[in-house]
């Protein structure tokens, strides 16, 4: 055979984050979506400052994100759920797995590179609406509210939303679906609750916005809306079933025909 | 080296491959012919580890598929259908998939040069032409320089010259050591390409021999024969036991007897020839055969299964 000197093979964790990388940067929608949810962030904080849009008993912090990461929710969502059913709709999902057999790793690599991104971009654009509150606010009308380390765990929540688009996404295929699917995981529990009566601040603890208020001491945040649990160890619950999402779509992966 | 053993896929109540068996030996093209549905691209599917077998086995140079460490550097393949994301480019594509197996980045941009792609490599894929998108498919199965390539139809939507390419490069791939293993349902292209062939039809396999081996053991040998004294030359073939049809071309066809026995008799009898030419079945005449028989069975099968 003709000698083409390519090193050193290897198709593990580390080779399938690089890929799905590349993948990730070099197609308009998901560069898109995660520039969006970054952007969204400190652009709603000035809405709500501008406006003067909350309750006296509300924290800075909290009036400054929760707007815009609500509607960041919906976007990286829908950029972990179109990040993999592109690859379904187009047959690259067996490019990707013709390269990378093992079904884990390369959604590993998918979730890797989707909370990478989302945390990159929500990070910078979270303290910078934190900033814009601090500036465009009255300190002394509202509490300014703890920002350290609130600010990174609505960044972590979003980022974990991300990778549940991913699991979701796999198990749906269709990116309509996996759209919708994952935007009534996010929208359900909040529509749901208060229907629920006792039974509300479980639904509404284990949520994903219930989870956001938390962090961001809101006064959404009473017992009775999203129940005692803190809000790290609630943050601790939406990463565990996303989790479980993931890994419900590795099996998926394995014993469906691609 | 491909080596599939028993090997079984049933989608449902449809039978895709039944107990299919046979190898794929390197230094050779090898041409995976079957009419459509036969289970061609099921066969290949299963050998790439995308789906499942319901029994049996099919390994790669000794390895089921996901057991390979960097599969790209040992196995190069194309489905049939386009598996590219619409708005990714060559050079982007190529390179999401080098990164995978950990090939270095020089490779993409040498592989764009061996497909022709180097002047639209910044090109979304979407907007490419068949040809272009096929040279971009065989190009990703090039990457990782693998011993082993599986192609399922590559010169479909290709021009004169890409179809001449691929043939010439598959042709050289083989002469370096690979393995190298096509599926097509074009017989003519086939007979140019491949010195071997795995045939199947409706899952099963039908023959695994040379390309000259099967036409010869399943054509029937003919001569063409044309004489002024028509009528004589006929009677006198007839008599020794051959079979004489008119050609729809003019002259005799004649089965039964080989051309220098024909040339023998015409010498005894007087009678002058103005042409004897041996016949040979392509490749295509005798696949059809084939394929027909196992359309026709499919059909009594049918039947018999709906009483």
């Amino acid at each position: 055979m003709t000698a083409v000197d390519l090193g050193e093979g290897r198709a593990g964790y580390r080779e399938a984050v690089w890929s799905e990388w590349t993948k990730f940067r070099s197609v308009r929608s998901t560069v898109l979506l995660a520039a969006l949810a970054g952007a969204v962030l400190p652009l709603f904080a000035v809405i709500v400052a501008a406006t003067g849009s909350l309750q006296p008993d509300d924290t800075i912090l909290g009036a400054s994100l929760l707007g815009g990461a609500a509607l960041a929710q919906m976007l990286v969502a829908s950029l972990g759920a179109v990040f993999v059913t592109a690859e379904f709709r187009s047959g690259m999902i067996r490019s990707t797995l013709t390269a990378c057999p093992r079904r884990l790793v390369v959604l590993a690599a998918k979730s890797t590179v989707a909370a990478g991104a989302v945390v990159a971009v929500c990070l910078p654009g979270a303290v910078a609406a934190h900033a814009v509150g601090l500036a465009m606010l009255d300190r002394d009308t509202y509490a300014t509210g703890d920002p350290f380390p609130a600010l990174l765990g609505v960044v972590l929540a979003l980022a974990s939303l991300a990778v549940l688009g991913v699991g979701i996404g796999t198990v749906v295929r269709h990116p309509a679906g996996a759209v919708a699917a994952v935007i009534g995981v996010v929208l359900l529990p909040g529509l749901l609750a208060p229907l629920l009566g006792a039974a509300q601040r479980w639904l509404g603890g284990a949520s994903l916005s219930g989870v956001l208020q938390k962090l961001t001491q809101s006064s959404d945040a009473t017992h009775e809306a999203v129940g005692s649990l803190g809000a790290w160890p609630s943050l601790a619950v939406v990463a565990a079933y996303t989790a479980a999402t993931v890994l419900t779509a590795v099996w998926v992966l394995r014993h469906r025909d691609t | 080296m491909i080596d599939v053993a028993d090997l079984t896929k049933r989608y449902g109540r449809t039978l895709a491959v039944d107990r299919l068996t046979f190898s794929v030996r390197p230094g050779h093209v090898t041409g995976f012919l079957g009419p459509n549905g036969s289970g061609k691209s099921t066969t290949l599917r299963v050998l790439l580890g995308l789906d499942a077998p319901t029994s049996g086995r099919a390994q790669v140079n000794g390895h089921r598929y996901d057991e390979l460490r960097a599969p790209l550097r040992e196995v190069g393949s194309m489905l049939d259908a386009r598996s590219v994301h619409p708005g990714r480019s060559a050079a982007d594509h190529l390179l999401a998939l080098a990164r995978s197996n950990r090939i270095p980045r020089r490779r993409v941009d040498e592989v764009l040069g061996l497909t022709g792609l180097q002047d639209v490599a910044g090109r979304r894929a979407g907007g490419f032409s068949l040809g272009m998108g096929q040279r971009l498919g065989i190009g990703a199965a090039l990457l990782g320089d693998p011993s082993v390539l599986l192609l399922d139809e590559p010169v479909n939507g290709l021009d004169t010259d890409g179809i001449r390419w691929i043939r010439t490069l598959m042709k050289d791939l083989a002469a370096e050591g690979r393995t190298v293993f096509l599926s097509s349902h074009l017989m003519s292209e086939m007979e140019l390409t491949a010195d071997r062939l795995v045939v199947i039809g409706r899952g099963r396999l039908v023959a695994e021999t040379t390309v000259a081996r099967f036409i010869d053991d399943n054509s029937q040998a003919s001569t063409l024969v044309r004489s002024p004294q028509a009528a004589e030359l006929r009677a006198a073939l007839e008599r020794t036991g051959a079979s004489v049809e008119a050609d729809p071309g003019g002259g005799w066809r004649v089965t039964g007897t080989p051309a220098e026995s024909i040339g023998d008799l015409a010498l005894a009898g007087g009678i002058a020839l103005h042409e004897l030419r041996p016949l040979r079945s392509s490749l295509e005449d005798v696949y059809s055969r084939l394929t027909d028989t196992s359309v026709d069975y499919r059909a009594t099968e049918a039947m018999e299964a709906g009483r």
